[in-house]
């Protein structure tokens, strides 16, 4: 084989090597983003919050305050109306709490959740069971409840439990909280808490906090503050709403957002992220696809140069009876296979860098089972491969053309 | 038949009028000074390039009328080239060099190694059918350009001084190769040569001078 041609074909791999490595990056990051954040409840479940801007608005325009929305009783009322949603349930936040757990003590927030509809909710229990409505002093711990701060002594650590929260089910456990009162004195308050399961991660909140029963959560949070909350008034902080499936995500949050609510859905964010990562794509192809193209050129021109060296040659073939489609399929077919050749090699060489990126990546990173920064699908192959061999069967068709259409005499008398 | 060829703005006029009809099996000499139009008037009858005005009629057909691709089915089937400088590719082993005119024919490949050690077998040089252009002398590089003409078994061969480049001892073999295929296969020769002593094979001596047949005799 020519030199050129080498150096041809070493174009090509450069090319589809950088389309492939460029779009399985794009591949990977989308891949473990969504990875991590599609569990299975979460994407069904929308968190509903009282719109803090249009609050900030009307109070600003003085007046009319009594147009905004409340996420109160009654609201949860109203959404639970809404087509398409199974269950509806406001959130009540503890923080501060205390565990002590073979003579460690974690620090706990606690999220309290309307039991009577804890069914219909998708949290999924990876062991044990879910509370019935009527068990307000049983809770569900987070996956990581354990794994948050550790307190030894003054100290605070980040450190890996050896308790797993599986191993409390069916324990009771005892959190303390504290208060500082009018006279500016600590009081401390413990309550019993029997774990009856450990949630499935769903990639929220949820993991980090022992899921309680709102009355309960609403009872200690009145004692901690020291005032009666106004559910009416105020409203929840917060809601969950939990939908059919995640088809109806976007309508229901069209209907939250009309009665003047914040949204917020996993939906969003993987819709978001999927034009991000879509425009990621798009943006690292392109540069492979640039490098494609001065591979396209060393084609035409490779192609080009072998015609004028080999006018002879075409000429005698002409004479001897090659036809006109002959000498351009003769053409074409070399310069298909400088592509095909060189698409194959540049995908050998992607897995190649691939596995290499990866590696690195993980030995950077870190992390359990390996990273997957560079993520290559057969797609991606076949599609690389059947570009590559397009590529140079287009860049051949012209230099063909001329090839065939040389006068034979005139070829031959050439030197 | 009349051949001009353009040069620059002006058509001159090379071939000015020629008349002449072959026999099958004949085997034709054409003689005359250089630049008498020889090699013009070969190349309008192979259809390699197309006449002014005038017919050329090989057998039923009309070349002269033909496209480029029917020309090229028709060389194929029925004509088979000799050069002076043999255009052989010299990327090529003789043996592929024979065969690659059956390609284009689309012969199977093992027919074509066949048929390609067969035409060298004719031409005596089977044992160097493995050898490159440039590992041949000039006698073998002819002989194997004869053996690629012969493949296709054409009724017609044209030869442009197929001795010219080859001394007088070589020449002479090459042309008792000639004039035994011909005899042997009653292939129609027309050959193009400028030494008198190659015209004592041939059945007809065409003498050309500026672009006009001057003389025609058959012996
Ligand atoms: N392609 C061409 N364009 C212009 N003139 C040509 C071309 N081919 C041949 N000629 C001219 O035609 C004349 C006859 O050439 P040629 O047939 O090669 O003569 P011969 O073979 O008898 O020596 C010459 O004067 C030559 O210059
Ligand atoms: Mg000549």
């Amino acid at each position: 084989m020519k030199f050129r041609t080498i150096l041809t074909i070493i174009g090509v791999v450069i090319g589809t090597s950088s389309i492939i490595v460029m779009v399985s990056i794009g591949n990977g990051a989308q891949k473990s983003i969504t990875d991590e954040l599609s569990g299975i409840g979460s994407v069904t479940t929308l968190q509903v919050y009282q719109d803090l801007s249009s609050m900030g608005m009307t109070s600003m325009g003085g007046g009319k305050t009594d147009d905004k929305a409340i996420l109160n009783d009654d609201a949860i009322k109203d959404l639970k109306k809404i087509d398409g949603v199974v269950a509806v349930t406001p959130v009540v936040n503890l923080s501060g709490g205390e565990i002590e757990v073979d003579r460690e003590q974690y620090g706990v927030s606690l999220m309290g959740v309307d039991y009577a509809v804890l069914e219909d909710m998708r949290y999924v229990t990876t062991s044990g069971k879910k509370p019935g409505a009527n068990d307000e002093n049983s809770v569900i711990l987070g996956k990581d409840v354990l794994t948050s701060f550790t307190y030894t002594g003054a100290s605070t650590q980040l450190t890996e439990s050896e308790v797993k929260p599986e191993d409390l089910i069916g324990q009771n456990i005892t959190m303390t909280i504290k208060r500082t009162n009018a006279n500016g004195e600590e009081e401390m308050k413990t309550q019993k808490l029997k774990v009856t399961g450990v949630l499935e991660s769903t990639g929220g909140n949820e993991d980090y906090s022992i899921i309680a029963d709102y009355n309960l959560v609403t009872e200690l949070n009145e004692w901690q503050t020291g005032k009666k909350a106004n559910v009416k008034k105020q409203g929840y902080s917060q809601a969950l709403v939990t939908v059919e499936d995640s088809a109806v995500v976007n309508a229901v949050t069209t209907e939250v957002e009309a009665m003047q609510f914040t949204v917020f859905s996993m939906q969003q964010i993987l819709d978001s992220m999927g034009s991000v990562f879509q425009m990621l794509q798009i943006l690292l192809g392109g540069i492979g696809g640039v490098a494609l193209l001065v591979a396209c050129i060393g084609i035409v021109n490779t192609m080009t140069m072998s015609i004028y060296e080999r006018t002879k040659e075409i000429g005698i073939m002409k004479v001897i009876g090659a036809s006109i489609s002959d000498i351009r399929n003769m053409f074409i077919a070399e310069s298909t296979m400088i592509g095909l050749i060189g698409g194959l090699v540049g995908i050998v060489i992607s897995l190649v860098l691939s596995l290499l990126i990866n590696f690195i990546a993980g030995f950077f990173i870190g992390g359990e089972g390996g990273v997957t920064i560079s993520f290559i699908t057969p797609g991606l192959v076949i599609f690389a491969l059947v570009f590559s061999a397009l590529v140079g069967l287009l860049s051949g068709v012209r230099p063909a053309i001329k090839a065939a259409n040389l006068s034979s005499l005139d070829a031959i008398r050439s030197e | 038949m009349h051949k001009d060829f353009k040069l620059g703005k002006e058509d001159i006029n090379i071939l000015k009028g020629i008349n002449l009809d072959i026999e099958q099996g004949e085997m034709v000499a054409l003689l005359g000074p250089s630049g008498s139009g020889k090699s013009t008037f070969l190349n309008v009858l192979g259809g390699l390039v197309p006449p002014t005005s005038g017919n050329i009629m090989i057998r039923d057909y009309r070349i002269s009328e033909m496209t480029e691709n029917e020309l090229c089915l028709f060389r194929r089937e029925h004509l088979g080239f000799i050069f002076q400088s043999y255009n052989l590719i010299s990327t090529m082993t003789a043996m592929e060099n024979v065969a690659l005119a059956l390609t284009f024919a689309g012969v199977k490949k093992e027919i074509r190694k066949e048929r390609a050690i067969e035409a060298l077998e004719v031409v005596g040089l089977v044992d160097r059918m493995g050898h490159k252009p440039s590992e041949l002398s000039g006698g073998q590089q002819q002989r194997v350009s004869i053996a690629r003409a012969l493949v296709n078994h054409p009724e017609i061969i044209l030869a442009d001084e197929p001795t010219g480049n080859l001394d007088s001892k070589t020449s002479a073999d090459i042309m008792e190769m000639i004039y035994r295929l011909n005899r042997e296969e009653n292939q129609t020769f027309v050959i193009v040569t400028h030494d008198p002593d190659t015209t004592k094979y041939c059945t007809k001596v065409i003498h050309m001078q500026d672009g006009l047949i001057e003389s025609e005799v058959s012996q």
